[in-house]
């Protein structure tokens, strides 16, 4: 129900915004300019999303490298709050939707992070 | 025949796509129902030779014949010392491939396979369960465990082993079953759920069998749960005890926890104990507190996380224990493998347990009381920490994990050792061997969520060296009555294999590059070399049948772990059981 009303939000941001020259900056986009949320997305990302999951340099391991802009569920912040909201079934990546300390903020904040780090060539 | 029946009915789909509308066009399309493919096939008749039922006192004299691997650790003292003479620095250099056999799966073979019979009992990962001809490779049965959904593994879809008892194979899984087989049949005796997989919980390790129990720790310490280790009745697959490795408030160590941080303590059981008949005493190791790289929440030693246990086997009840890395916050897992050694130290007759444990010293402590006797490092790099005269860690501050500026810290959190494998010990030469990884890191701490059935990490190891192109590693023999290296032998990426050692004077282990290796026990000099494909993560063992000697080694490994140790990275996965036989004569 959550990324529900989540993404309902956006969904209506996006919607009151299609007669607008551009539509309005995704929570992480937003984020991504503070650098106290910066820094919760990297501390949580360090805290639940490494170790033996998520490398903070390329690698060859079964839970994919988040920085090199190649995503296999989608990129755009959206999508990549979903995967990180409900998970990826038969892989080891679980639903985080409504167990971080501060709700679909940190989930917002972590996207920010991975925004805030990736490195690319494409400007995606 | 189901499986012949169901790829029949699949080609006969794939060819004729339209067969039952054009047949029927008017009516409803007829549901197929195609038979699940199978996942078990018994033995028609029974297997293996003449030999009855495994009794205890084969336990207990698991090498009275050379025809015999009935333990994990080889014996209750867990020295992985074959008898066999016959392999030696004249011989090894001959070893010829006897046979191979596909496992099928992917993801790291860590089997010390069990022989009796004449029948090779191989677990691989994913918990598939094969009993196989040991002089032929002929499969006689199998068994592929249907593991649940969503199972809660930090580190690869590991198994290391089956125990034997009686007539009974018997074999922990990923989702936490203990199930019991028929060793000639493969049929199941039993099937028990240790516990809630759901809920963090594993099972990784090969159980051990002392008389009518048999005993299996859990695995876990990544997702928050209260670690332990059970005994089961063999003959009924009931649970006789449960023995946690964590207490509860009013229990004895609970102090050593902040707040209410010991109800997602870890400290997981997830490698086999040892077991000495002399005391009647079961030992057994665990592994690191909860979350991982963060202590902030639970300040305190953590009892009895990264610990050795001595308990009566027959009620789980403590003797006494003795606590490696307290308060640990590198994940330096106290549960590398043990050894229950006679030697003098210093000119006096001494019982130990000695282990070269994952946070780079080796220890030797008193078995009978628990009592430190010394820890040196075995590994060339450590700088987390020295000991002080009673064992205890004197830790470096700045390898403390820090949430912005990170030292580089040695070892890494996969330690110098790690219970993923085992080591050796040579009583003749008084040596214990194992493979190391050099490897050091910088350990970032995070914010640390807990929910039931995720993971809890806390941090993140930076993998400094492993980037950079400088792990190593070494296989090494050390003195077990005075902790001193006694030789290295370099290889060019850390080593995760397990060994083993002969009665002629050899030892075997194998690379993450793929390659079984024997070394000469007493000088380190390498004999033999033989490049399997897959990275070896398995526990050789050797055996003789019909005058013919062999070694058996799995080979395959897991990227991810790899990746960790700074292993070579174009090694693909996939299980191989390789079997090597000296030339006749």
């Amino acid at each position: 129900m959550r990324l529900a009303a989540a993404l309902a939000s956006v969904g209506m941001a996006v919607g009151c915004a299609i007669g607008d020259a551009e539509p309005p900056p995704s929570p992480a986009a937003i984020y991504e300019q503070d650098p106290a949320a910066v820094r919760r997305g990297r501390l949580l990302f360090t805290g639940t999303c490494g170790g033996y999951c998520h490398s903070t340099s390329p690698g060859n391991r079964d839970a994919p490298y988040l920085f090199d802009c190649t995503w296999k569920h989608g990129g755009s912040d959206q999508e990549v709050f979903i995967s990180i909201a409900e998970g990826v079934p038969d892989t080891r990546m679980p639903a985080w939707q409504g167990k971080m300390p501060e709700g679909d903020d940190d989930l917002w904040k972590l996207v920010a992070y991975l925004r805030s780090k990736r490195s690319c060539n494409e400007g995606s | 025949m189901r499986l012949i029946r169901a790829l029949l009915c699949v080609s006969v789909l794939s060819i004729f796509p339209s067969v039952s509308l054009a047949a029927e066009p008017m009516s409803e399309p007829a549901e197929i129902v195609l038979d699940p493919l199978p996942t078990h096939w018994i033995a028609p008749k029974p297997v293996g030779g003449s030999a009855g039922p495994v009794t205890q006192a084969m336990l207990d004299t698991p090498f009275a014949k050379g025809s015999r691997w009935l333990h994990y650790g080889g014996d209750y003292r867990n020295l992985r010392h074959s008898p066999l003479t016959q392999l030696n620095p004249k011989t090894v250099p001959k070893l010829q491939v006897a046979w191979a056999f596909s496992t099928g799966t992917t993801g790291q073979f860590e089997v010390s396979p069990v022989l009796y019979d004449g029948v090779l009992y191989v677990t691989s990962s994913y918990n598939r369960l094969f009993a196989l001809d040991a002089r032929t490779g002929e499969l006689l049965w199998r068994y592929d465990h249907q593991n649940g959904r969503n199972l809660p593994l930090c580190c690869g879809p590991a198994n290391r082993g089956a125990a034997i008892t009686g007539d009974l194979v018997l074999m922990a899984t990923l989702d936490a079953h203990l199930i019991a087989f028929d060793r000639k049949t493969g049929a199941i005796a039993w099937d028990t759920e240790i516990i809630d997989y759901t809920k963090g919980y594993t099972a990784t390790s090969a159980p051990l069998v002392v008389g009518d129990l048999a005993y299996i720790g859990i695995a876990g310490g990544e997702y928050g749960i209260r670690g332990f280790m059970d005994a089961y009745d063999t003959k009924t697959g009931k649970r006789v005890y449960r023995h946690y490795t964590v207490p509860t408030a009013g229990e004895p160590g609970v102090e050593t926890w902040a707040g209410d941080s010991y109800a997602r303590g870890g400290s997981p059981a997830w490698t086999t104990g040892a077991y000495d008949a002399e005391t009647d005493t079961l030992f057994w190791t665990t592994g690191n507190p909860s979350p991982d790289w963060n202590g902030d929440e639970r300040l305190g030693d953590n009892l009895y996380s990264n610990s050795l246990l001595a308990l009566d086997p027959k009620t789980g009840k403590r003797k006494w224990h003795f606590q490696f890395t307290p308060h640990d916050v590198w994940d330096y897992d106290g549960n590398s493998h043990i050894f229950l050694v006679d030697t003098k130290v210093d000119g006096k007759p001494r019982k130990l347990i000695v282990q070269a444990n994952r946070n780079g010293f080796f220890y030797m402590i008193d078995r009978m009381t628990g009592e430190f006797v010394k820890g040196k490092p075995y590994l060339e790099q450590v700088n987390w920490a020295t000991l002080d005269a009673k064992g205890r860690p004197v830790v470096n501050p700045k390898a403390m994990p820090a949430e912005d500026t990170l030292e580089r810290t040695c070892p890494s959190n996969l330690g110098g050792t790690n219970g993923s494998y085992t080591g050796a010990y040579d009583p003749d030469l008084g040596l214990v061997f194992t493979a190391t990884i050099e490897s050091c890191q910088a350990f970032a701490k995070g914010i640390s969520v807990f929910v039931e059935g995720m993971p809890y990490l806390g941090g993140l190891p930076e993998l400094v060296d492993a980037e950079a192109g400088k792990s190593y590693g070494n296989f090494v023999a050390i003195d077990a009555s005075t902790g001193e290296v006694r030789w290295r032998h370099r290889e060019a990426h850390p080593m995760m294999a397990g060994s083993l050692t002969t009665k002629g004077g050899v030892v075997f282990s194998g690379t993450l590059g793929g390659e079984a290796v024997a070394y000469e026990s007493k000088t380190g000099k390498q004999l033999w070399r033989f490049r399997m494909g897959g990275g070896v993560r398995s526990q050789p063992v050797a055996y003789e049948l019909d005058g013919r000697t062999y070694v058996v080694y799995g080979s395959g490994s897991f990227a991810s772990m790899d990746d960790f140790a700074g292993g070579p990275d174009r090694i693909p996965e996939g299980g191989h059981l390789f079997v090597f036989v000296l030339p006749e004569g």
